[in-house]
């Protein structure tokens, strides 16, 4: 089932405009609200067959996809599809922080990224060799977790003191428990087997208020993915990156020792929810000095992530100035303190 | 041409730090006639008394006292002491007038004794413990009997010392040219190595932005005192007695100057 969404007023394409957040058209303007639209497709389940052919609503051209997309744009006739029969049923996302940055945005604000890069190579600073920058929807599981934890630790205070010709070390015991409720929620965890996931999570945070009811026209011109991994496949990636924030939220409630050792430290993590949602992501694809690098952009924050080609010259330059005048600053430092070299 | 500037600069500054390391270590030279090597005992070679000559010449005139070293076999029965301090009465040494500023090495082999004296200037900034710690570095090398050695460090840590402050401790590990240029390489590399890591975008979110406030507490808590343990141990003296050490500083010589000392065998 191809969807595809024809202007009412003149017949041209419509897409989801990122400025106004609604389902426009190019040629009138003529402006639909998406939270209007209904539903009908997403509630109906339809059969799933990957191998089936997908056609052009507008062109009638095959449609070339893999078996995870769910939206993408015709190769012939350039048409926004939604590939409904993908977001129906258990694979339906149930929320998505639509684009609030334009394509032209994007690229602006990813010039500007590069020209700020302070050990950037001065020709990737100018960067003029963009190769191809797309809008996927990618799909994130947001975790909601409790955790129950029970920490038993020996703490010590330390307290030194002078009598006479002796120095007192006074060291006093304390045994600590804590018992801690915590939640986590919404903890984005990247669902897609093509992304990066160390690039993924760089790109976060992203800002919950703008969550909506997931709509088949906010995909309308850009690409969208099926997950390739579902929520309990991903649990133990999700317990994993709430690690070290429960670590540290432990520490923060024992306060006031010299020292802290754990005896015993019960973690229970449970997953309360998982929702299926989409986040806007730019992937920017970059020719610099005959290889391809890679960026993401961050679709409604506009955070840069990625790893650009470093100068060697530039290296070269903060390093040796900051050694300079840290040279510069102890010689002086000694001398005020010395006089004299 | 953007390019060309940001090489140019980055050359500058690895310029100009290798000459601030160099012109550190520059020497002026300023040769100045007269004995500072009386090596009566015949501890030298030709060349090597030459040698120390020259050095001796230039860290003298930088730090306007004169660096002599005193090696007899016979003190003709005087304490070496006496011996140093009738020396320099006798010889007027002195680097800005006859019985001036002036550091004195002397090796008595007929003891097996050595002293360090400093007048004046000498003895305001080569203070009794000042030598001593000279004198702890250059014995071995005279028990090894490598005295050219000695001697060279006596000179070199005699002009070094004599560069810092009078009551500051001159071996702090602040004055080492080394220290200096490790810290600084060490930090820049630091520096450095967080803007490549963090080129590529660093991790904006924390153990806050996903936690839920509402639900997140302490259900219960116990700090339960134990027990306290207590150790005492003596407090370091503060007086540092180095062990080699006979008879503490300097004195008054008969002709009326006073200096610092340092005494010890070895």
């Amino acid at each position: 089932m191809v969807v595809h969404y024809k202007c009412p007023n003149c017949g041209d394409d419509m897409g989801f405009d990122s400025q106004s957040g609604m389902l426009s058209c190019h040629s009138c303007g003529k402006k639909d609200n998406i939270e209007n639209i209904p539903n009908e497709f997403i509630t109906t389940t339809f059969a799933e067959d990957e191998a089936k052919e997908y056609h052009c609503k507008n062109c009638g051209a095959i449609l070339l996809t893999e078996a995870e997309t769910m939206a993408t744009t015709c190769s012939f006739c350039g048409a926004g599809v939604v590939l409904a029969d993908r977001l129906s049923g258990t694979l339906a996302p149930s929320k998505v922080i639509p684009f609030t940055i334009s394509k032209e945005e994007a690229m602006s604000a990813f010039r500007n990224w590069c020209r700020n890069g302070r050990l950037t190579p001065k020709g990737f600073m100018t960067a003029d060799r963009m190769k191809g920058i797309i809008g996927i929807y990618v799909p994130f599981w947001l975790y909601d977790l409790n955790s129950k934890i029970k920490v038993n630790a020996l703490c010590t205070k330390v307290r030194t003191y002078t009598r006479g010709d002796y120095i007192y070390t006074e060291t006093k015991y304390f045994d600590v428990y804590r018992e801690i409720n915590l939640d986590y929620i919404k903890v984005p965890v990247d669902a897609s087997e093509k992304m990066n996931d160390e690039l993924m999570d760089r790109l976060e945070p992203y800002h919950y208020g703008a969550l909506k009811d997931f709509k088949m026209p906010y995909l309308a011109g850009y690409i969208a993915e099926k997950y390739t991994y579902n929520d309990v496949e991903l649990l133990p990636r999700a317990k994993s990156k709430i690690e070290s924030y429960i670590d540290s939220y432990i520490r923060s409630t024992i306060t006031g020792y010299t020292t802290v050792k754990y005896n015993s430290k019960r973690v229970d993590i449970r997953k309360r929810h998982a929702y299926y949602v989409l986040l806007p992501v730019w992937m920017v694809y970059y020719d610099y000095d005959k290889s391809e690098y890679t960026f993401a952009m961050n679709g409604q924050t506009g955070k840069v992530v990625g790893t650009p080609p470093i100068s060697a010259a530039k290296v070269g330059m903060w390093f040796s100035g900051i050694a300079g005048i840290m040279f510069i600053a102890l010689r002086i430092l000694s001398l005020i303190i010395g006089g004299g070299l | 041409m953007k390019r060309h500037i940001s090489i140019s600069i980055a050359l500058f500054f690895t310029i100009l730090f290798f000459c601030m390391i160099i012109l550190v270590n520059v020497t002026i030279a300023a040769p100045y006639a007269g004995q500072r090597v009386y090596d009566f005992a015949d501890l030298l070679t030709v060349d090597e008394i030459g040698e120390l000559e020259a050095i001796s010449a230039q860290y003298s005139a930088k730090r306007k006292t004169d660096i002599v070293i005193l090696t007899t076999r016979d003190t003709a029965g005087k304490d070496v002491v006496q011996f140093t301090e009738d020396f320099y009465d006798r010889e007027a040494l002195g680097y800005d007038r006859p019985h001036g500023n002036c550091v004195i090495l002397t090796v008595d082999m007929q003891h097996t004794e050595v002293y360090l004296a400093g007048f004046y200037r000498g003895e305001k900034y080569l203070d009794d413990n000042r030598l001593d710690l000279i004198r702890n570095k250059i014995t071995p090398d005279l028990s090894r009997e490598d005295y050219y050695k000695a001697f060279k460090n006596f000179i070199r840590l005699s002009y070094k010392y004599m560069g810092i402050r009078p009551g500051i401790n001159p071996d702090n590990i602040l004055f080492s040219l080394w220290f200096q240029i490790i810290v600084s390489l060490v930090t820049a590399g630091i520096v450095v190595g967080i803007m490549a890591y963090n080129s590529g975008g660093k991790v904006t979110v924390g153990e806050g932005n996903y936690r839920d406030i509402d639900n997140s507490r302490i259900i219960q808590r116990r700090d339960t005192y134990i027990r306290t343990s207590t150790i005492r141990h003596k407090k370091p003296s503060t007086d540092n007695n180095s062990g080699g050490r006979i008879s503490g500083g300097g004195g008054v010589t008969t002709g009326g100057h006073s200096h610092s000392g340092s005494r010890g065998s070895f």
